[in-house]
């Protein structure tokens, strides 16, 4: 499963919405996610992927995409060190 | 130096940095191999782990999120396999969600009572097979905020008012095990956390504690390693408080005396 399709599956257990409404250039507001939503989805993110999402960063994602982006980045930059 | 804990073993939840991270280092300034716990900061955790290591204890980390049962399942489960046995538990992870009382959801709740109260009751279950026969000792971090009202601290508050009950109980039933078990209630204390919130009021903090500073993570780290001592033997579901005398002063009254214009 890609990555993109895992975090779908995160975010729709987590915020109990269809993952078909989750698209990549939609925000956590528009699915209803609430604060505490989204800090469990990065928890569960972090955890899955065994990356680190810092507050920092998780403030500029602008869209879900951008979330998928950067994890997969980090994905990359860990299995190349 | 006097090193009353070698041979013992701590876990301290949480133990990577800020209060966590003192508790760990004081426990091995006394001769304890120390766990850190650790959920979001593995590198945090590394770091502490290596500073420990440097004060030549054995010290481990474990990631678990100490909200999921299962976690804190896997976590002593380690623990068992690699060591068999524990002789401290700090019961000090905690997260919340501030929001005011009328905004705070059954999400909201459950979350904040799993991590801060539940965890606790779950840590000790597990704790207290492993310390049969080793005079264990656990203590819990509460807040001021147990008693007291903040702004957006229902839930958190809520959380560690069952936390201090959950003490009080578990020193009664653990007692004919040898297990001691109190916890502590610090009123806002310096982390990095704090200052971030407190930027630029650092005085006015400091001017409304009678003892004329802010709780450092140090200051709780020397009552925990003293709960931890046979010296504490007969304090029992206590909740000790540090707070440099803030909670027992009346509002609108000086610390120099005087009633405040």
């Amino acid at each position: 499963m890609s990555i993109e399709e895992q975090i779908k599956d995160i975010v729709s257990e987590i915020v109990r919405v269809d993952k078909n409404i989750i698209r990549r250039e939609g925000t956590f507001k528009d699915i209803n996610a609430d604060s505490l939503d989204v800090v469990q989805i990065l928890l569960r993110a972090e955890e899955t992927f065994d990356i680190e999402i810092p507050d920092e960063d998780a403030e500029q994602f602008q869209n879900f995409g951008d979330f998928v982006d950067y994890v997969e980045r980090h994905i990359a930059e860990k299995e190349k060190a | 130096m006097n090193q009353p804990l070698i041979g013992k073993l701590s876990l301290v939840t949480g133990g990577g940095r800020g209060i966590g991270r003192a508790i760990a280092l004081k426990l091995a300034s006394q001769g304890s191999d120390v766990i850190v716990n650790f959920f979001r900061h593995r590198d945090t955790a590394e770091k502490t782990a290596k500073e420990l290591q440097d004060m030549g204890v054995k010290a481990k980390i474990i990631r678990a999120n100490v909200g999921e049962p299962a976690k804190i399942d896997e976590m002593f489960d380690v623990i068992s396999n690699d060591f068999g046995y524990l002789d401290i538990l700090i019961s000090n992870a905690a997260s919340g969600v501030g929001r005011p009382v009328l905004d705070v959801d059954v999400k909201a709740w459950d979350w904040t009572m799993d991590i801060n109260a539940r965890a606790l009751l779950l840590c000790a279950q597990r704790a207290a097979r492993l310390m049969e026969g080793r005079n264990g000792k656990i203590v819990s971090i509460s807040s001021l905020g147990s008693f007291l009202v903040w702004p957006t601290y229902a839930a958190v508050g809520v959380s560690k008012a069952a936390l201090e009950a959950l003490t009080r109980y578990l020193a009664i039933e653990l007692a004919p095990k040898g297990i001691c078990v109190n916890a502590i209630a610090a009123s806002a204390v310096l982390t990095d956390a704090l200052k971030f919130y407190i930027k630029g009021q650092e005085a006015a903090h400091q001017q409304a504690t009678p003892a004329g500073r802010m709780v450092t993570p140090e200051d709780i780290a020397n009552v925990v390693a003293f709960l931890c001592s046979e010296d504490a033997f007969m304090i029992r579901g206590q909740t000790i408080i540090i707070d440099g005398g803030a909670s027992v002063m009346a509002p609108f009254v000086s610390t120099t005396g005087g009633v405040n214009q």
